[in-house]
């Protein structure tokens, strides 16, 4: 049976658990994780949350926040200067209820995109951070990559709020909170959720895609922390706390100081296809597909070690895909998300060699392709879930994505295109991934969170 | 969704009415499709196994309405074929059947990457016994048996093989491997005449 002959007529059988009613399934089918109370007070950076650890398969994993919803917005033409203070009442009031700084309580992260730094384009003129290694700015427009389809969408909202809680109830409120706000128009709500399954037991995602019946659910593996049946929070696999900061890794030129514990954040939605990964990949080729050729696994296995020692470089991603005629996922982005040689950061922080740089916080979702939509036509939004994951992740600069970005699709930041068909199987995963959308934003520091430069 | 419904109750009214009996040698293989299994059997000098069940809407009629694919091999290797085009919406059926006379191993397929082959039957997830047969159930599966689950065991020397496409009706893989336990049920052997 070809692959162009599968029919994909997803989530008709779920009515009944159509909507909210999967999300809050989240609350009653997972325990939430034990987390330490917060000792420290929200951190400068916004992105940062206080995540704990434990051990899976004998490598240190981070524990995701159960819940993660995005709302994204437009912004009326009203005062800036006074929707900054209402804004930011808001959010010290959510902060004033739940503990910002642990998902326990609430972390709340606020992206602005391009479109709105053009409100106040005199100010980001002078003041918005420009990537030097790049020679562009930090906040680039979206784009789209070889292997995205023509449809993607490039979406063009003047605001995100990143939403991470162990508890539903508290994201909720947060929701509601900003939905009160008259002059922010909701243009996407996107909700979904991330882990269980570290202490053995049936994992959230294989639990909510079993509920919600979409196809390939019952080929997840019991306990896997993602649809795609790997784990993904390895602790060496994320960049540590204040690496993905503009300034860390002087890459930056942050102008006049204005952004200083900043950082860059892509969002997008990619839709994934798990009956064509379970059904068409062995244990073996999605072992090779999601890290390298070659990459040890035991039978099963779900952890994969991913440590500075574990990591390819662009030599080794070369010469694999010359005698194997592929590349997995992990190696060919490691050439462009790992150091390439030992950091010292501005506050004296060692970053040794191979040390990821990129912070992710995505996380699945059952959204298709979110849980509302403004504009259901141009989105292509149905009530039938499906599988897939909203990717956030958090870069020191937009520049510094696109590299990670391109290496997926074999295209090397020294000019080195892999001759490799996009969304082919010998491409990593792109061939069971889709994006539908995506947008660059910039995550301001937290004391300028709330409509940045428009009080200058 | 409506057919698919239909399908499904169908196929279950029908497996209760073809359920197997407790052994496979009270049963024979249907009137109306042995003789197509036995000029099989007789052509490739091999026992096959003829189903006495199958999903709905599907008969095993070798030269019936249903047959897709009637392919032997100059080895003896057989493939049958059967199919259902549900283009109003009622979704594909689609069941496979091989023998390979004189051979154990798992056959090898062109790789889908680069020049090399891989094991046309891959990633074993279990075991599944019926009917005297000691089954093993593969997840990934090639050529003509892409996308399928497929069931594959050994007798008297020859590598056999069922295999069911996962597709609306039968969109999750445990339908699909509920319908295998009952095909495998259903199995009896039809040996060649000389």
């Amino acid at each position: 049976m070809k692959l162009t002959r599968r029919r994909f007529l997803g989530g008709a059988a779920v009515a009944a658990l159509g909507g909210a009613g999967i999300y809050e399934l989240v609350d009653q089918l997972g325990s939430s994780p034990v987390r330490p109370p917060s000792t420290v007070a929200a951190p400068p950076e916004q992105h940062l949350i206080d995540l704990r650890t434990t051990h899976s398969e004998g490598v240190e994993v981070v524990v995701p926040p159960l819940h993660s919803e995005i709302v994204t917005a437009t912004v009326a033409e009203v005062d800036l200067r006074q929707a900054q203070q209402q804004l930011e009442h808001v959010l010290t009031e959510l902060e004033s209820s739940y503990d910002p700084a642990t998902p326990s309580g609430l972390g709340i992260t606020v992206a602005w995109g391009i479109s709105y730094f053009a409100r106040v384009h005199a100010s980001a003129e002078r003041h918005l951070p420009f990537d030097r290694r790049a020679q562009k700015p930090v906040l680039l427009p979206t784009r789209r990559f070889p292997s995205d389809p023509d449809a993607t969408v490039l979406e063009q909202n003047d605001v995100a709020f990143l939403l991470r809680s162990d508890t539903l109830a508290h994201i909720q409120a947060a929701e509601s909170a900003l939905r009160g706000l008259d002059f922010l128009q909701v243009t996407s709500v996107r909700r979904g959720f991330a882990g269980g399954g570290f202490d053995g037991k049936q994992s959230l995602p294989k639990k909510l895609a079993m509920a919600a019946g979409v196809p390939g659910a019952d080929l997840i593996p019991d306990t896997s922390e993602l649809f795609l049946g790997f784990t993904s929070t390895q602790k060496a696999g994320l960049g540590p706390r204040l690496i993905a900061n503009h300034e860390t890794l002087g890459y930056v030129d942050l102008r006049g100081g204005y952004f200083h514990g900043g950082t860059h954040m892509h969002l997008s939605h990619i839709s994934e296809d798990l009956e064509a990964w379970y059904l068409n990949f062995d244990f073996g080729e999605r072992v090779l597909t999601a890290f390298a050729p070659g990459q040890k696994a035991k039978p099963n296995q779900q952890t994969v070690p991913q440590g500075p020692h574990d990591v390819h470089d662009a030599a080794q991603m070369r010469h694999t895909f010359e005698r194997t005629g592929r590349f997995g996922h992990s190696a060919s982005i490691q050439p462009t998300s790992r150091l390439q040689r030992d950091h010292v950061g501005p506050d004296g922080t060692v970053y040794p060699k191979g040390t990821a740089i990129p912070q992710r916080a995505d996380f699945n979702t059952l959204d298709n392709p979110f849980f509302f939509s403004a504009d259901p036509v141009r989105d292509k939004w149905t009530k039938d879930p499906a599988a897939g994951v909203h990717f956030v992740v958090f870069n020191p600069s937009g520049d510094d994505f696109e590299r990670n970005r391109l290496a997926m699709d074999g295209q090397l930041p020294d000019g080195t295109k892999l001759d490799v068909k996009q969304r082919s199987r010998a491409q990593g995963f792109n061939s069971v991934l889709t994006t539908t959308h995506r947008q660059n934003f910039l995550v301001p520091p937290r004391r300028h969170r709330s409509f940045p430069l428009a009080e200058l | 969704m409506r057919a698919s419904l239909v399908a499904a109750a169908a196929a279950a009214v029908l497996a209760v009415l073809f359920a197997p009996a407790a052994s496979a040698g009270s049963r024979q293989c249907p009137q109306q499709w042995a003789e197509g299994w036995q000029a099989l059997a007789n052509k490739v000098q091999s026992p096959v196994y003829c189903p006495t069940w199958m999903p709905n809407p599907l008969d095993a009629k070798i030269g019936g309405q249903y047959e897709d694919i009637y392919s032997i091999s100059r080895d003896r290797s057989y493939l049958v074929s059967f199919l259902e085009h549900g283009d109003l919406g009622s979704g594909d059926v689609h069941v496979n059947f091989r023998g390979y006379p004189g051979r154990l191993a798992v056959p090898k397929c062109p790789a889908p990457v680069g020049h090399g082959s891989t094991p046309c039957f891959s990633n074993p997830v279990a075991k599944l016994s019926a009917n005297g047969i000691r089954a093993t159930v593969y997840q990934v599966n090639q050529g003509a048996d892409q996308w399928h689950i497929l069931l594959a065991w050994h007798y008297r020397g020859t590598l056999y093989a069922v295999s069911e496409h996962v597709i609306p009706p039968y969109r999750f893989s445990t339908q699909v491997r509920h319908n295998l336990s009952l095909l495998l049920k259903s199995l009896v052997l039809v040996r060649p005449q000389r």
